[in-house]
Parts: C-alpha cells; sequence; structure tokens
C-alpha cells in the first residue's frame, strides 16, 4: 500500500515538475534554432529547422507529444547532438551516483564519529575546535574548497589527479582516484551539516531518563553512547542525508565542471544554456525520480532505525 | 580497548592513498629546457585540455568551434589551408584554379589519398561534400554566392558561381571544406559521434564532455606522419582547474585565454612553451552597437562613446596590458591592416561636447548595454559604463546569458552588447557581418548584427570579393576600415590576442606546420582561444 501510495505521489510530482520545467525553459529569451545553426543560419533555413523540431507548435502541444513519448520510454532526441536524451543519461549517470555515493560515505563515514564525539564531550575543548572546524567547512565554498584541494594534492603532492574520470568498469584504482577529490570536496560540507545535526541531538538524547536509568545500571559510557544513544538521536540526521540530495545534485554542477567529470548535472546545466530542452526535461525526470526515491527509501530507514515509528 | 584500531585505521588508510596514488598519470614539470633532439621522434601519447565539447563531428550537420576543429581536424582534413603568409593552399586538392572572370574554380583532387574506411578519395566524393555543404541550413548564407557543382573528371570538380568570388579557396579551409566518406554523409548521426576522414588520425573514443582519443592512422597518405601514437582531448570547462591538471602533470598541452595563463607560462621557458594567435587570426574585443535603434542610430552618439573609452585603461585593468588597443577589426600586424578614417581615439572633452550637443536637441542619453554573467565580461561593461557616465551618457547594465545575448543580436533587440569577431583569415569572411545587404530591420533576422547600412562600406566589400588584383583589393579593405572607423559600428576595445596554446616543453611542433607541397602553414588560428594541426607534434621519449 505504501508502494502504490508513493508510485502515485511519484506521478503527481513528475507531472508538476516536468511541466513547470518546460514551461520555464520555453519562457528563457533565447532561441534553440540559433544555438544548432549559429550565427550565419538564413532566416528560411531557421524557419524550416523550427517546423522540423516542432518548436512552431503551441507550448501544451509540445508538452503533451514529449509525455507520450516518456510514457513509451522515449526520453526524445537532444537537439544539439541528435542523439537519444536517454542515451546520453544513461552514459552520465553512473558518473553522478559513484560522485554522490561517494560524498555521502565520506560525509557520514566522518560525521558520525566527529558528532558522536563532540556530543560525548560537549562544551569541552574538542568540541569546540569540532564545531570551529564544522563552521569553517560549511562556509567554504565548494569551488574554493575543490580548487585547494586540487593544488594541494594534485598540483603540490601528485597523490591524484587534478581533472578527469576514469569509468569503475575500466579500472577500480584509477575510478577511486578520479572520484575521491570530487568525492571530499562535494562531501565535506555535508560532513559539517551532519556532524552539527548528530551533536545536537545526541546531546538532547543523553539527558534522557532512560541514559540516566542505563549509567545507574553501570553500563559504560561507550555502550550507551553507541548502543541506546546513537539510534534514536539519528533520526534528524537521516532526514537531512534525504533532504540534501537535491542540495548534492546542485553540487555536482560544479564539482562536476570543476573536476571535468561528465555528470548528469553538468549536462543538465550546459543543456539549459544551450535551450537543449529535451536533454533537460530527460535530466528533471531523472532527478525527480530519485529524489522521491531516496525520499522514501528513507522512510523506510527510519522505521528499521527507531522501533517507534514502526510500531506507530 | 582496542587499542589497535586507531593505528590500523590510519594503516588503512594510507593504504588506500598509496593504493590510489600508484601508477597516475602524472609527472613533474621538466627543468633545464628540452633537450634538443636531433628530430621528431615516432610515438608517444599526448593529452592536451580543451575549454569546451564539441556538439559533433560531422561538419555537414554539426556547428563546429575551435574545439571542433582540434578534436575532428585530426581525422578529416580541408580541400585547402592557410600559409604562414596567409595565403590560401591546397591541401586534399592539388590545385583549384579559378577561370578569368573568378566566376568559375576548379578544383582537381590530389591522387593517391584514401579514407581510414578504405574508400578513395575521388571527384564525385568532393562533389557530394560541397552539395551537402550547400544544402545544410549551416552553410546556405556562406556557400550562397555558388550557383553549382559540376564532376568534369573523376578527379575534378568544377564550382559554378553567381558572381566572381576571388576568395572562395578560403572558405574550404574550414568546415565548409572538410570532407568526408560516402558513409559518413549517407549516416549523418553516426558520423556525429565517429569521425571518419583521410587524416593523420583514426577515431578510437569519444565520451561526451569528457575526453576523445585518437590513434595513429598507419596508412595515413603524408608519408612519415603523424609522430603521435595517440592523441587524449580532455574536456576541462574550468580554466583554473585546467591550469592545475597541466601543473600537475595531467595535461601536456592545453588552451587558454587567461592573462594569468600567459604570464606564468610565458615566465618559466624551461617547462613551457607559449604560442599565441597573431595577425588576422586574433579576434576583436569591443562593444557593438545596435545603429537602428536610438540614442545609438545618431553617429554622435556612437563616437561620443568611443571618444570616451579610454582604451590603454581597459587593458591595464583587464588584460595586464598584455593586448594592443584596437582602433578597426584588424590588428596592425595583421596583413590587411591599413590606417584611415577618423576613429575617436580617447578624449573625454570631446566625448562630453558632443553628448551635450545631442542632449541640447534630443534630451538624456540613455540606453542599455547587454552583457553575459560572467565575472571577466561584466568587469569590462562596468568599466565602459563609468567612462561613458563621465562624458554623460546614462548606461544600464542587463545580463542575459551566450543563447540569449546571441538572439537577441540576431533579431536586433539589444542597443549595445559586448562582443568578440574578426577573426578569419581573410577579410572577405567578414562580408556577411558588414554588408549592408545582409542588414535586416529589427525584429528580423539580421547577419549584419549593428545593421549599419552604408553603400561605401558594402562596395568597398563587393570588390573585396569580387576583384582578382590584390592591390584593389587592399584598397577595399583599406575603405571597409575607414568607413568602420569614421561611422562607430563599433567601439573597438583591443586586439584579444590572448588567446594562447601552453605546452610542456616535451611536446615539439606546435606552430611548425608544413602544407603538403612544403609552404609552411598558419601555426596557430582560430578565437577565442586558438587550434592547430597535430600530425607534426611529438613528444620527447619517456
Amino acid at each position: 500500500m505504501i508502494i502504490v501510495n508513493r508510485l502515485v505521489r511519484l506521478l503527481a510530482v513528475l507531472l508538476v515538475v516536468t511541466f513547470l520545467s518546460y514551461v520555464l525553459l520555453n519562457l528563457l529569451p533565447g532561441d534553440p534554432v540559433t544555438q544548432i545553426l549559429g550565427l550565419s543560419a538564413t532566416e528560411e533555413a531557421r524557419t524550416q529547422l523550427r517546423q522540423d523540431l516542432g518548436l512552431d507548435q503551441p507550448l501544451l502541444v509540445r508538452y503533451l507529444g514529449w509525455l507520450g513519448g516518456l510514457v513509451t520510454g522515449d526520453f526524445g532526441e537532444s537537439y544539439i547532438t541528435r542523439a537519444p536524451v536517454a542515451s546520453a543519461l544513461a552514459e552520465r549517470l553512473p558518473v553522478t551516483l559513484e560522485l554522490l555515493v561517494a560524498a555521502q560515505v565520506i560525509a557520514l563515514g566522518l560525521a558520525i564519529p566527529v558528532g558522536v564525539a563532540a556530543a560525548r564531550r560537549a562544551g569541552r575543548a574538542l568540541d569546540q575546535a569540532l564545531t570551529a572546524v564544522s563552521f569553517a567547512l560549511l562556509s567554504t565554498p565548494v569551488f574554493v574548497l575543490g580548487v585547494l584541494l586540487i593544488l594541494v594534492f594534485a598540483v603540490t603532492w601528485q597523490v591524484v589527479p587534478a581533472t578527469g574520470w576514469t569509468p569503475l568498469s575500466l579500472d577500480l584504482g584509477w575510478n577511486l582516484t578520479s572520484v575521491i577529490l570530487p568525492a571530499i570536496t562535494l562531501g565535506c560540507g555535508q560532513l559539517a551539516v551532519y556532524a552539527r545535526l548528530l551533536r545536537t541531538d545526541l546531546i538532547a538524547t543523553l539527558q534522557e531518563d532512560y541514559i540516566t536509568l542505563a549509567r545507574a545500571r553501570g553500563l559504560s559510557p561507550r555502550r550507551i553512547l553507541w548502543r541506546h544513544a546513537l539510534r534514536p538521536s539519528a533520526i534528524t540526521l537521516i532526514t537531512a542525508v534525504g533532504l540534501n540530495l537535491g542540495a548534492l545534485i546542485g553540487g555536482t554542477v560544479i564539482i562536476e565542471t570543476l573536476f571535468g567529470l561528465p555528470g548528469v548535472g553538468r549536462l543538465i546545466v550546459d543543456s539549459i544554456f544551450s535551450r537543449d530542452y529535451l536533454t533537460v526535461q530527460g535530466g528533471v525526470v531523472l532527478i525527480s525520480v530519485g529524489y522521491v526515491a531516496v525520499n522514501f527509501a528513507v522512510d523506510l530507514v527510519y522505521a528499521a532505525v527507531d522501533p517507534r515509528i514502526r510500531r506507530a | 580497548m582496542k587499542r589497535w584500531r586507531t593505528p590500523a585505521a590510519l594503516v588503512l588508510v594510507a593504504a588506500v592513498v598509496v593504493a590510489c596514488s600508484g601508477q597516475r598519470p602524472v609527472a613533474t614539470p621538466q627543468g633545464g629546457g628540452s633537450p634538443e633532439a636531433t628530430g621528431p621522434v615516432k610515438g608517444g601519447r599526448l593529452v592536451y585540455g580543451l575549454s569546451a565539447d564539441a556538439n559533433g563531428f560531422n561538419p555537414i550537420t554539426d556547428q563546429f568551434a575551435g574545439q571542433s576543429y582540434s578534436m575532428a581536424g585530426t581525422i578529416i582534413e580541408t580541400l585547402t589551408s592557410v600559409d604562414a603568409d596567409g595565403d590560401w593552399k591546397p591541401y586534399l586538392a592539388e590545385s583549384i584554379t579559378p577561370n578569368e572572370a573568378h566566376d568559375e574554380w576548379t578544383i582537381k583532387v590530389r591522387e593517391g589519398i584514401t579514407f581510414s574506411d578504405g574508400i578513395a578519395l575521388t571527384g564525385d566524393i568532393v562533389k557530394a561534400n560541397l552539395e551537402a555543404q550547400k544544402a545544410s541550413p549551416l552553410n546556405a548564407a556562406v556557400l550562397a554566392p555558388v550557383e553549382s557543382f559540376e564532376l568534369v573528371d573523376p578527379m575534378t570538380v568544377k564550382v559554378d558561381l553567381k558572381q566572381p568570388w576571388v576568395v572562395f579557396p578560403y572558405y574550404l579551409d574550414a568546415q565548409v571544406g572538410m570532407i568526408v566518406p560516402p558513409s559518413s554523409l549517407s549516416d549523418p548521426k553516426a558520423a556525429s559521434q565517429k569521425p571518419v576522414g583521410t587524416g593523420p588520425f583514426l577515431f578510437k573514443e569519444y565520451v561526451p564532455d569528457n575526453r576523445m582519443v585518437v590513434t595513429r592512422n598507419p596508412h595515413y597518405w603524408r608519408q612519415g606522419l603523424p609522430y603521435l601514437d595517440e592523441i587524449e582531448f580532455r574536456i576541462l570547462p574550468d580554466s583554473q582547474t585546467r591550469a592545475q591538471t597541466l601543473d600537475s602533470g595531467g595535461l601536456d598541452a592545453m588552451g587558454t585565454t587567461r592573462d594569468e595563463d600567459l604570464a606564468k607560462y610565458g615566465g618559466q621557458k624551461d617547462a613551457y612553451t607559449v604560442h599565441r594567435s597573431q595577425g588576422m587570426a586574433v579576434a576583436e574585443y569591443m562593444f557593438m552597437l545596435n545603429t537602428a535603434v536610438p540614442p545609438l542610430d545618431d553617429l554622435r552618439v556612437r563616437r561620443a562613446l568611443a571618444y570616451a573609452t579610454d582604451r590603454e585603461t581597459v587593458i591595464s585593468t583587464l588584460r595586464g596590458g598584455l593586448t594592443e588597443p584596437a582602433d578597426g577589426p584588424w590588428s596592425k600586424d595583421a596583413k590587411w591592416y591599413a590606417e584611415g578614417g577618423d576613429y575617436p581615439a580617447y578624449d573625454l572633452a570631446k566625448a562630453t561636447a558632443l553628448v551635450k550637443e545631442v542632449e541640447a536637441e534630443k534630451g538624456p542619453i540613455r540606453f542599455e548595454i547587454i552583457s553575459t554573467p560572467d565575472p571577466n565580461t561584466m568587469q569590462g561593461i562596468e568599466l565602459a559604463q563609468d567612462m561613458w557616465r563621465k562624458a554623460g551618457i546614462d548606461v544600464s547594465i542587463k545580463q542575459a546569458d551566450q543563447a540569449d545575448l546571441i538572439n537577441r543580436a540576431v533579431t536586433g533587440n539589444f542597443a549595445a552588447t559586448v562582443w568578440t569577431a574578426f577573426s578569419s583569415p581573410d577579410p572577405d569572411g567578414e562580408y556577411i557581418w558588414l554588408h549592408q545587404a545582409y542588414a535586416r530591420p529589427v525584429g528580423s533576422v539580421s547577419l549584419n548584427f549593428t545593421r549599419l547600412k552604408d553603400k561605401r562600406l558594402s562596395d568597398a566589400l563587393d570588390v573585396g570579393r569580387t576583384a582578382p588584383d590584390e592591390a584593389a583589393r587592399a584598397k577595399a579593405y583599406a575603405t571597409v576600415q575607414e568607413r568602420l572607423r569614421d561611422l562607430v559600428p563599433y567601439v573597438f576595445v583591443d586586439h584579444l590576442n590572448t588567446g594562447s596554446v601552453v605546452a610542456r616543453t616535451k611536446v615539439h611542433g606546435i606552430g611548425e606546420h608544413v602544407l603538403p607541397d612544403g609552404e609552411k602553414g598558419l601555426p596557430v588560428t582560430g578565437s577565442p582561444i586558438p587550434y592547430h594541426p597535430f600530425y607534426q607534434l611529438w613528444v620527447d621519449p619517456q
């Protein structure tokens, strides 16, 4: 039932998002025909191409036509490259997915111990130092952090390449070298957010009665922290992981451009600039489905983490 | 408890870092200059950084920019090329000869050339390519003077023109003259993704927005060429990280337009070489004015803007003093540069006087200038805005992305904008942008974006296109420059010769382009980032 409910919501989200993005794209000044033909094309050539692409049709007709294709799995063809949009997205999706997953792994992998350590020593020197580092990471724009990391690790120490991408299927080692800097750059901002959220919730949890009871029963502080306090304190963190997906996708655009990665974010932004409407629409569908799916998964994780939700 | 965990974790992290860093494709910059080798060495691999991806590699259906020529040019060759003096020379063609009136050109195709798919290059393939180009909406305007193509014999094509066109072969040096095999003509989509040609390299791999890899063509028709085994073009749009990738050894060469790159790499002559575009290949940076809309339809306002523009200040502020001020479409080291005309040099008093004169008749002078939102362009516009304000002209800035800006230029929906143009090897390449026949009213598509209609300017362009005598052409283009200086459809700022190719010293041959018949070719060309051939490049052995 939950799955059916989610699917209905997904369809509604897709309809609203794709329609809005289609309308907004078409409201943008600029003409895809000029982007395709360049400056020296004649008026006749432009008119002909506009007809060939169906751009002379009313907006709603074009949108419904595109939607009809989508139902049959046809995302259309790029105006610029004339390649199928689905293929372009399929080629780039693994890059963005790997970047997102790696960034989340780095962010969560570090945020949990950092958050726990800060909460355990709340108000003391370690907590204050970690708080300062968190704020520093939060206030550093990703492009600045990216350039700095390249400067240190690629230019000065030369332990990883500055830019470029090797697919996972080609070589695991080279793939890791090409993803590590972008993932750290993207993950650092999230790390700070997650660590702060976890710290705050943990401090509150550690003041709960059942924690006092556990202490009274002689359980070790480490056991209390990791076994009894962490799970109920992670709800906000899990919510943030799901909600942050949108922000992370936004961040991948910058990261992919900075590190020369052929990902979905860069494809969508380039397509917006070249008024390649169908490619943008395909990207919007992909992101919408991904966003809804991740937040559905987050709902399932809630129940697994906190039995109170499962029973509710 | 479990005290071994922390050191173990550190060891694990270190192991991962070491594992990740093993066999990475990096090398430290070479010091002490390149060992001057005995000559070109065969073999090796070159990694070359480009600023953007291509829209596709089919010269008939895809719009080509500099990066397209860099990548596709390794595979697909042109009928002609341009030599170091700026004259056209045959390339895939053995000869191209006009009749006396220059309204008919005969292209004789070079014998013994085959495409990499094994098909021999013949006259009918050249004819089919040229016909496809003429039918293509991309090039219909450029090839408008062409009436028809005719196969005279298996290796000869005759081009009939509607009018004399003395520099027709120049156009065969670019996209229009790129020759692809029949398989590419019949399957344009495949040709867009996997180019095939007669060139020195063969297509190996293309990952959009990431890289293109080409390998040596073992059957290349130019004996002994190319030298390199493989080239990887890496697409790195961010100029900062592109430079950092070069620093880290991830690239062997790259294109750039950044002044700081010129200063930085130019100062490390033992580690890097810098090749800048020059002459006719240099584009001009300018403010383009729409002469069909008020207040810029008034010549006095346009001249006031030019008088108020302190080009030296712009150059010292924005370009680190690296460029030369412009007073016309061609730089002083260009073959066709001529003095003459009355281009308004910086003189704030004259600007102010003209503004007051106009204001007395028509009221305050106000207009909007359109800029792309990137910081460098905005800096230039804000500087100009401040200079023009001092003369009493009130200019507001409107930001628009590139697609919007170009659309406004084409349809005339602008008063002024920032523009870069005029880098064709021959002045006739600017014909459609300047001739009054291509100026249409605001709201219609106009290739003459300033919409300036001047008979003397257009007549001179016609003479330049049709007169076989070079002296007559030089005189005509002197008139073109004179009229542009007098009528100020553009406020010229500088010759943008900061476009360059930076290479590590282990890379040899950039700028050493030799044409099939032995003439020295144009070293680098195109703007804003120049491009060049790759067949003659070689790298020091490892």
